[in-house]
């Protein structure tokens, strides 16, 4: 058990023990830390939400003994999270030589930046996309930067500046330097650790079994799996979070194991790594994981956290109730598996026990003869909180409508089904007078608010709107 | 001479050792300063208690308005918005209170023990209600030309309409940041991200009641402006000013992201009315414009904006009668201020949905109209306000730009797509600018620069310009190098220091380059001068016979010369040792002041402008009429930047401004709730675009060979704000598509932003319409 953590920053390791640490404590974030040192200002604060990718950093880690390089918000990140990983800013990208990195000097020829306040995050979240994809095709330079907003070139030069200079196979000085790297990295220690200061207390467990007993000695303490939404408690609200139980250090929980009738994926992997998991089988999970918030926020966010903060829009939920996916609460007790449909029954509650911990979740492939789809509504497309998401399944016999799922976010104060206008649909032809029909029973199911994303009646039209295309688009599947 | 020169801060920006404010290494004397503000948009302070805050440890001070030792007031231009709030609130977030304490969370502690009684009273939060409870600003503005109201009796077609359009968060990257350091005596050193760090300058010495001579103000960089610094840098300097003159330690603020935009004011909304009349053929003949604008709860510069409002209102098309309104409205909101346009996109917008609503209304396509309407080159060139259209490029570049975009060819794919297509429908629009470059404050149209040169030959520009990433500096730069006939590498570009270069205007109005370029080229001119007279003479002491007079010696490629005597010529750097040698000054001041213009503001009359900016674009969107979604799929520019200094950053400077136009036109939405809070206060809520919302297919053009005749520094011409309301054409586009669900048969209910909801509501109506005609049938 340690009370420390290690990382590595500007090759070397760095230990922080948070006893004789009084500046920071173990919620300080990751840019905090990076500020405070007169060698990384050149990661900025934007927005301390995650939604603007000025404080974009990348970590690196050993993964199936591979390095693999990630941006992340480090605005959300709290310093446990990094132990064990080396932590890359923008002041790493120069060679030891002095040489600007491909992705800088692109960016100077092509007049990427202005202002320059967004582009030390842009240049990282252009680092991060240089090591994982060579020749990066528009939709993937797209991907990787939609997390960073810049207010005054337009983006274009920036795009092109990432197609220039992602051409040379993954390769640069980070390549030649990774056998020291990945020594480094294996010699901290991959041991449990427990931080206790004057006020607060933070678990990084290293397994499972450890994190249930925990739970089960502290019921009342917050979980966090990326801290993407938890985070934003100490950077936008300013609590003191007492007690903290971090699983980001779980390899259990990181799994992903498709069988031939379901796919199980474990509560700890982030976002973007069920992505390609999901795009043969699960398409409409797919899609709305693909517009969920921006790279560097679902290189953090898991889906057990997801699920566990029980949002009332939850972008990813009803499409997850679409699947009849199911939840896996484990506790000292045993294991219990709960239809996500009964699983949250209030607004941010769910049915999970103070000593339970999600520790997977298991989607149903689709029989072959239904069709799944998601929607998602927003301002803005990308980087934005749906007004409302949908998640739709249907099943036919003889263009009877045999089963019929229609599971809504952002329409109550919990994504719900529309069981009214369900009712209404199932035995009947699956036509579109009838379909214009059942969409009035929307009304029945749901009686929406206004809010800042958008007034009741937007909402009204959009969910019925939202049921003609599913018949619309089926019509072509069928 | 190489026009490629990359931004002067490239390598600082792409390694992060580019330096901002909160970037200045500070020893640990350094205090953190905060602000209160007020939670009602609109109350009394009955009483207040700071004594618990005072005693928290860690907290230096706790100040309020009673601490201000000079004049409690920071209005630029008018006295009405006090520094912090003595009895009357008047918005939520009005500052009421300093705090300076050894860390942010000691500053949060004593926040919390702050105890204020207050009597809320009623607000007024919306224009509407502004309007009907007749709460004005200021006096109303009118400008005429001919008789309006006979003109539209006797119009064949006369439209009448509302717009709204909305207001706009700056969401520069970089918060309103200062940081304070003492000096001896009265002295305080600001370092400021301000646009104008004059005003900046003198409004702490008013302030704090010393001297302007006491106070220097820094800009090395701006992370973004867009007009949110041009006089709201002040606010949070003038609060970190007081906090370092009492505590006599440096002092920053840096404001939250949220505080930033409950805060600070916005782009002014609008309510526009508008009355046209026109013949059956859409020459337009009469138009009436009333503007009223939510001025927020002080003037700050909102009838300057209004002014460049009333100035826009024609766009690009002559009206022969034509009559403007303008009301400035109070509301208890942060009061509104400078953004990119400065009310130019309000006044423009509203034109071209006369415009569209004239074409619609005729069944004929928009650009007929707009051309037909557009200024004469030799007749029908005046404008409303006096100002003759000179070199109008207005045909050059529709004629242009029509063909390079394939508009008639994609007319009719899009109207056989929407055809075809029951779900999806596009729409194409094509939109032109055109936009008066000057201040319309006369006096504000003058610049300074000192320039130094040094005996190895490199050179230290200062100017009073600020660089906030358009590339002023790098500008400034290429001047001087090119004046000079030095290398590029030879001239770096000093931080704007009002003691380096005093009395300056504020870096807008698109004045930047123009302005700061003339300046320093005259002092260039200046030294050059006393140079050449220098070394004419040394030349001659050495060959009487032949003399060499100044006029001939040229500048060029590291060296200078004599032209009648080619043999006479000697490195730059050599020349500046020669020149210290022989006690010539190598250091000059630089002025400039922008000739020919005049401007009666009481009569609306005159010549507001040096010369005009001229644009066009053209872009298509699609709407998935089911979802109120829209997507931008292609956009052509084509812009006149006369002999561009630096085409590459002017390029930088369309499509930034048109990305962030599109913006405004579509996915920002600033919300307040009932009580006067923003709702929109973070990046949460608050949608700009993203790298997924620029069109699709992105074609920008400079017009090329075509100088500014008007005799601007090289040639050029000012492109900061034009290419913003280029924007206009994603938003007509997008009217365009939802028109084309009703067949172009109804006229769409539409206003500005267009966000999906506003898209599908208007959608939704045209169905309804389309439902109930149906049915009377």
């Amino acid at each position: 058990m340690r009370s420390a953590i290690s990382f590595i920053l500007d090759e070397k390791i760095v230990d922080l023990d948070f006893k004789n640490f009084k500046e920071f404590s173990p919620t300080s974030t990751v840019l905090n830390y990076l500020r405070s040192l007169p060698t990384h200002k050149g990661v900025k604060e934007g927005c301390a939400e995650g939604d603007c990718g000025a404080c974009t950093v990348v970590l690196a880690e050993l993964v199936d003994n591979k390095i693999t390089y990630r941006a992340v918000d480090s605005c959300l990140i709290f310093l446990p999270m990094i132990h064990g990983k080396q932590l890359i800013t923008v002041e790493n990208l120069k060679t030891p030589e002095g040489k600007l990195h491909p992705v800088q000097q692109s960016m100077i020829e092509l007049y990427g930046s202005q202002c320059g306040f967004c582009t030390p995050g842009i240049i990282m979240s252009m680092f991060a996309l240089y090591k994982n994809n060579n020749k990066p095709t528009r939709e993937q330079i797209d991907n990787a930067l939609t997390g960073n907003l810049c207010r005054c070139t337009g983006y274009r030069p920036i795009v092109e500046a990432a197609e220039k200079s992602c051409v040379h196979n993954c390769v640069d000085h980070f390549s030649n330097n990774e056998p020291q790297i990945m020594k480094l990295l294996k010699s901290i220690s991959k041991e449990s650790i427990h931080i206790q200061t004057h006020n607060q207390r933070y678990f990084r467990p290293a397994s499972l079994g450890e994190a249930i007993s925990l739970k089960h000695q502290h019921p009342e303490t917050i979980i966090i799996g990326g801290a993407t939404d938890i985070a934003l408690r100490v950077t936008k609200s300013h609590e003191l979070l007492k007690e903290i139980i971090d699983l980001s250090g779980i390899e259990e929980l990181k799994n992903i194991v498709a069988t031939e009738s379901s796919i199980i994926i474990g509560s700890g992997v982030s976002m973007d790594d069920i992505i390609p998991k999901v795009k043969k089988d699960f398409s409409a999970l797919y899609e709305m994981l693909s517009v969920f918030g921006a790279k560097q926020i679902r290189n953090l966010a898991t889906l057990g956290g997801n699920l566990g903060s029980a949002s009332p829009i939850g972008d990813v939920i009803p499409v997850l109730m679409a699947y009849n996916a199911s939840v896996v609460l484990e506790s000292l007790n045993g294991r219990r598996e709960i239809p996500l449909n009964d699983f949250i029954v209030g607004y941010r509650k769910t049915v999970r026990k103070s000593d339970e911990l999600i520790t997977s979740i298991l989607i149903p492939k689709p029989t072959s003869g239904s069709i799944v789809k998601s929607y998602k509504v927003s301002k803005r497309k990308e980087l934005d909180i749906s007004t409302l998401s949908a998640g739709f399944r249907l099943e036919l016999d003889k263009n009877k409508v045999k089963l019929i799922t229609l599971a809504y976010g952002g329409m109550a104060e919990i994504t719900k089904r529309a069981t009214k206008t369900e009712q209404f649909l199932i035995g009947k032809d699956w036509k579109r007078n009838v379909v214009e029909e059942a969409i009035q029973y929307i009304n029945k199911d749901f009686n929406p608010i206004s809010d800042v994303r958008g007034s009741a009646e937007f909402r009204k039209i959009a969910a019925k709107n939202l049921l003609f295309k599913f018949y619309i688009e089926g019509r072509n599947v069928i | 001479m190489e026009t490629q020169i990359p931004h002067d801060s490239a390598i600082g920006h792409v390694t992060g050792e580019a330096i901002y404010i909160d970037d200045i290494l500070v020893n640990e004397q350094l205090l953190i300063g905060k602000v209160v503000y007020s939670q009602y948009a609109h109350a009394r302070i009955k009483s207040f208690d700071l004594s618990e805050a005072k005693k928290v440890n860690g907290v230096h001070v706790v100040l309020c308005y009673k601490d201000i030792p000079g004049h409690n007031q920071m209005g630029p231009v008018i006295k009405d918005e006090p520094v912090l709030a003595e009895q009357d609130i008047t918005f939520i977030g009005q500052a009421m209170f300093l705090i300076a304490a050894e860390t942010e969370e000691k500053c949060r502690e004593a926040e919390k023990l702050i105890k204020v009684e207050y009597e809320p009273l009623d607000a007024i939060l919306t224009l509407d209600e502004a309007i009907e409870k007749n709460s004005l600003l200021g006096p109303p503005r009118e400008m005429k030309r001919g008789d309006v109201d006979i003109a539209l009796k006797s119009s064949k077609h006369v439209l009448r309409g509302e717009l709204r359009t909305g207001a706009q968060e700056h969401w520069y990257l970089e918060t309103q940041t200062c940081l304070c350091v003492p000096g001896e005596g009265n002295e305080i050193n600001v370092f400021s991200s301000t646009q104008h760090p004059t005003e900046t300058q003198t409004l702490i010495a008013e302030v704090l009641g010393i001297k302007r001579n006491e106070v220097v103000v820094e800009v090395r960089r701006m992370g973004g402006g867009f007009g949110g610094k041009e006089t709201q840098a002040n606010h949070v300097a003038c609060w970190t000013a007081l906090l370092c003159n009492v505590t006599k330690r440096p002092v920053k603020i840096r404001l939250f992201r949220d505080d930033d935009m409950i805060m600070t004011g916005k782009r002014h909304r609008y309510l526009t009315k508008y009355e046209a009349g026109f013949d059956d053929e859409g020459l337009i003949d009469a138009v009436k414009l009333e503007f009223n604008s939510d001025g927020g709860a002080a003037t700050d510069l909102s009838f300057a904006i209004m002014e460049r409002t009333m100035l826009h209102a024609d766009n690009s098309y002559y009206i022969p009668n034509m009559s403007v309104t303008a009301l400035v409205w109070k509301t208890n909101l942060p009061p509104n201020t400078a953004m990119r346009g400065f009310g130019g996109p309000q006044g423009m917008a509203s034109m071209e949905t006369v415009i569209d609503r004239v074409a619609r209304y005729l069944k004929k396509d928009p650009i007929e109209i707009r051309r037909k309407n557009f200024y004469g080159l030799n007749d029908r060139n005046i404008t409303h306000y006096g100002q003759t259209v000179e070199n109008n490029r207005l045909y050059i570049i529709y004629d242009q730009i029509l063909k390079s975009a394939d508009y008639e060819k994609r007319r009719k794919e899009i109207s056989d797509f929407n055809t075809q297509n029951e779900f999806f429908k596009k729409g194409l629009a094509l939109t032109p600018v055109k936009f008066g470059i000057s201040f319309t404050t006369t006096f504000l149209n003058q610049a300074g620069a000192l320039v130094n040169v040094y005996t190895d030959g490199t050179i230290l520009v200062n100017h009073g310009g600020t660089e906030m990433g358009q590339g002023l500096n790098t500008k400034m730069q290429f001047i001087a190098a090119a004046e000079f006939g030095i290398s590029i590498d030879r001239v770096k570009v000093n931080a704007t220091n009002t003691s380096k270069v005093p009395n300056t205007s504020a870096t807008a109005a698109s004045s930047g380059s123009d302005m700061n370029g003339m300046a320093v080229k005259n002092a260039i001119d200046i030294i050059k001068e006393r140079i050449s007279k220098e070394l004419a003479q040394l030349w001659n002491e050495k060959d009487v016979n032949h003399p060499s007079v100044p006029s001939s010696i040229i500048f060029k490629d590291n060296f200078i010369f004599d032209s009648d005597h080619p043999d006479r010529r000697i490195s730059f750097a050599n020349a500046m040792k020669q020149m210290n040698l022989r006690q010539v000054s190598l250091s000059s001041a630089g002025f400039y002041k922008t000739p020919t213009i005049g401007w009666d503001k009481i009569k609306g009359q005159g010549k507001p402008f040096f010369y005009y900016s001229f644009g066009m674009a053209a872009s298509e969107v699609m709407i998935d009429i089911l979802t109120g979604q829209y997507t931008l799929l292609r956009s052509d520019i084509l812009q006149d930047v006369g002999d561009s200094i630096n085409p590459e950053i002017d390029l930088g400077q369309i499509e930034g401004g048109f990305i962030q136009g599109v913006g405004w036109c579509t996915t920002e939405e600033i919300k307040w709730d009932t009580k006067g809070n923003l709702m929109t206060h973070s990046p949460d809520t608050y949608k700009i675009p993203t790298v997924q919302d620029i069109p699709k297919d992105f074609r920008v053009k400079l017009t090329e060979g075509v100088p500014n005749p008007v005799g601007t520094i090289r040639r050029s011409k000012a492109i900061g704000e034009p290419p913003f309301m280029l924007a206009i054409s994603v938003w007509l586009a997008i009217k365009d598509a939802i028109s084309a669900v009703g067949n172009h048969k109804i006229e769409p209910e539409f206003s500005l932003p267009a966000t999906n909801e506003t898209i599908l509501l208007s959608i939704e109506k045209i169905k309804t319409f389309k439902v109930l005609k149906t049915l009377k049938v």
